[in-house]
């Protein structure tokens, strides 16, 4: 099959695009398919050129980590859960986030994410035990990978300035539902750099590769706060 | 007030940023990737504490024992006893910290059956345990960031120590943005790196760890130690991608290890070892799983879909996703594979290395585990060590050091500059390959003299050419510098397992197939001007 990459040097560089021609197999996923470029002998591109390796963000290769999150045929998935069979046309095409500065090639700076939890003073302050019927989507809502995928697919997320995103709305929740003494500021912070900027779109719910409920989240948040 | 420079962000180093914050000095907590990428996230089966009126009259000494049992007694039982008496204080901690634990009908904190264990003392989160503690440390850290006691340095690669006449007073890393070399000086510094999967190629664990942390030091002076000890964790799939693991939380739920013959289902572990028989420690169940004569498979399905969608959703997911099987109705195919590693630097109860002012934490330090680690210890034991190192670093004086690193760094930043400026089309990634070829071929679950000797010379011979080659800038110029630690540290591996006479836990020679009582002790390897030198020692006697 085809595979084409936006590809990119370094941080400065222009962007440019690349084809290479891959023996694949359908059930093996993205991340597998950049392996098997990256692990030939010597690359080359589908017109027989010389090609640097591609650069791609990999740790677990199995959806717990959230490092390969990339653009696949226009929509952002994790490289290592997006298996080639459910790829529909004969061209495969990769881009880097768009929503973050790129490294290299496919790996792009997502420090932007850390920054913001900061900046919204997310944590706990004195712990209180979650409700039985707040477990199962707390539990879910820790599991967030802080992959960006909920931030690349958010029509009302672009730079992180003021509008933190889904991710941010379920760490809060996961925090607020927990402290005895912080729910007040993390419901303000959730006010100000969440529920003031989302349009309820809800194209978060769907891109989550943990499946994270995003709008019980908010349920939570906006319930608490009344 | 103190700086502490912390490398490496999952479990161990993010709790020894916190408890350093915690006692008043300042972290500087470095890593090439967030903390959510950390091999931390994989750890999916439980962290063991005895907590009061456990499980049928549980205590700490049991618990002290059946680690010191599981590591085939080469573990400190000192060192054991510090980890085992803090475990219930560590969980009470956590649980403070808001990590969502699955918890009974009571409320009450829910236990599982473990490896190698006579009680339920595994506490657990589903079977993302790992996950759900990296969660919650990092927003406690992130407490502490917000308070200017932590702070995050990420897009940083290690390269070296900043050591002089046994003294470290910092360390070297590349910045991949800036393309250059940048020093951080430290009073102490702690290193919290992980284990060694990429010695060996693709593992069940992170991609991240490489082990190249280990190799450098070692390269540097500091001692390593139990090498030669290297987990196969038994229930392992394959995938198109890697090997992935189940957890043993499948088996301490009630899973059932099995292969056919005749057209009936054996039970071989339970046969052998009567009804608790799924649950021996990991390295007599990858054993039985290498010596049986057909596909082993684990069966989970007559738990029920509700229990397993309940505790076991992940396995449930992973099976369905990337194998296609239904584990509410079908068996699932499983195989030994490398999982942890029971060697790294030789830490002392303090977990200081023979260095001064450098620590180490978690599973790059090699301790208490002895020959083969429990379920359920690791996320202890990441945690204890992190706070047993800043503790010790709040207390301690560090030792002064005038060293002037000036030259050093000018000449490393020219040595990199050299290795960029190459055309060379030659891959790194072929010298990788090879090195997980030997390891696993050479190495592997079952050894021999023969075998060992044939990697070792393999590897010297790589060792020769290594940094004659020019290699593909385009790539990381990480992937280059780090490649002689690697090949020494896979050299430093082969060599404790070709000395260590004998079998025992996860060390299984089949020319010395029995356990020998004058070996039962810790190997520690030292490298001297090109020369690998062996000796041992008890753990509890380490202290620098």
């Amino acid at each position: 099959m085809l595979v084409k990459i936006k590809r990119q040097k370094d941080a400065e560089s222009a962007p440019y695009w690349q084809t290479f021609s891959v023996d694949a197999d359908p059930d093996m996923t993205v991340s597998a398919l950049l392996d098997r470029l990256n692990y030939t002998d010597d690359l080359y591109d589908a017109e027989g050129v010389a090609a640097p390796r591609i650069r791609w963000e990999c740790s677990c290769s199995q959806k717990m980590c959230g490092a390969c999150a990339m653009v696949i045929n226009g929509i952002p998935k994790l490289a290592c859960a997006a298996f080639l069979r459910d790829e529909k046309g004969d061209v495969l095409t990769l881009e880097p986030l768009s929503k973050f500065p790129v490294v290299a090639d496919l790996i792009v700076d997502r420090s932007i994410i850390s920054e913001n939890l900061q900046k919204a003073q997310a944590y706990l302050g004195t712990y209180r035990p979650l409700r039985k019927k707040d477990f199962e989507q707390m539990y879910a809502a820790a599991k967030c990978l802080k992959c960006g995928l909920c931030l690349e697919v958010c029509p009302n997320y672009s730079k992180g300035e003021h509008f933190f995103g889904a991710l941010f709305a379920n760490e809060a929740a996961l925090l607020a539902l927990q402290s005895k003494d912080r729910a007040k500021p993390l419901r303000e912070a959730y006010d100000k750099h969440f529920a003031a900027g989302c349009s309820k779109a809800l194209s978060c719910v769907g891109v989550c590769p943990m499946e994270i409920d995003t709008l019980a989240s908010m349920a939570r948040m906006n319930r608490s706060g009344k | 007030m103190k700086r502490v420079l912390i490398i490496g962000s999952g479990i161990s180093g993010l709790t020894c940023a916190v408890e350093t914050a915690m006692a008043g000095n300042c972290a500087v907590l470095v890593s090439p990737y967030p903390s959510e990428r950390a091999q931390s996230v994989m750890a999916a089966g439980g962290i063991n504490a005895v907590v009061p009126n456990g499980d049928n009259g549980d205590s700490i000494d049991l618990h002290v024992r059946e680690t010191l049992d599981g590591g085939c007694r080469i573990a400190g039982e000192r060192t054991v006893t510090g980890l085992c008496t803090d475990a219930p204080h560590i969980l009470t901690w956590l649980e403070g910290l808001g990590v969502v634990f699955t918890r009974n009908a009571d409320g009450s904190l829910a236990r599982r059956a473990f490896g190698g264990q006579s009680r339920k003392r595994t506490a657990y989160a589903g079977a993302s345990t790992g996950k759900q503690i990296v969660t919650a440390l990092v927003q406690e850290a992130r407490k502490w960031e917000c308070a200017g006691r932590i702070t995050r340095r990420l897009g940083l690669q290690f390269h070296s120590a900043l050591i002089e006449d046994g003294v470290c007073s910092g360390a070297l890393f590349y910045d991949e943005t800036a393309k250059r070399l940048e020093p951080l000086y430290a009073d102490a510094v702690v290193f919290a790196t992980g284990g060694q999967n990429r010695l060996f190629g693709k593992t069940t664990g992170s991609a991240l760890c490489d082990g190249y942390a280990a190799g450098q030091l070692f390269l540097q002076g500091a001692k390593l130690k139990n090498l030669e000890f290297i987990q196969y964790h038994p229930t392992t799939i394959e995938t198109p991608q890697k090997r992935m693991l189940i957890t043993e939380g499948a088996r301490g739920d009630g899973g059932r290890l099995y292969y056919m013959e005749n057209g009936r289902r054996v039970y071989f572990m339970e046969e052998k070892y009567g009804e608790k028989g799924n649950l021996m420690p990991r390295d007599i169940v990858s054993k039985c799983i290498y010596d049986a004569p057909s596909q082993v498979y684990l069966d989970i399905a007559f738990l029920g879909e509700q229990k397993i969608k309940e505790n076991l959703r992940e396995v449930y997911d992973l099976c369905r996703e990337y194998l296609g099987l239904d584990v509410t109705k079908e068996s699932i195919p499983v195989a030994p594979s490398v999982h942890f590693f029971m060697g790294g630097l030789a830490v002392d109860i303090k977990h200081r290395t023979n260095i001064c002012n450098l620590y180490a934490v978690g599973e790059c330090a090699s301790i208490y585990h002895g020959a083969n680690r429990l379920g359920g210890n690791s996320l202890l034991a990441a945690v204890y060590s992190g706070r047993v190192a800043a503790r010790d670093i709040a207390q301690v004086s560090p030792t002064p050091s005038h060293a002037n690193f000036e030259s050093y760094i000018r000449e490393q930043n020219e040595k990199l500059s050299a290795r960029t400026a190459t055309k060379s089309r030659f891959s790194a990634v072929y010298i990788q390959n090879d090195l997980a070829k030997i390891m696993n071929e050479d190495l592997g679950i079952v050894r021999t003299e023969e075998k060992l000797h044939d990697g070792i010379q393999n590897l010297q011979f790589y060792l020769s050419i290594v940094e004659k080659l020019k290699y593909d800038s385009e790539i990381s110029p990480y992937q280059a510098y780090s490649l002689r630690p690697m090949l020494c540290l896979g050299l430093a591996v082969l060599t404790c397992a070709a000395e260590r006479r004998e079998t025992r836990g996860a060390h299984i020679r089949t020319d010395f197939p029995q356990r020998a009582d004058n070996m039962a002790t810790c190997t520690l390897i030292d490298y001297n001007n090109g020369a690998f030198d062996v000796t041992y020692r008890n753990e509890d006697e380490l202290c620098w």
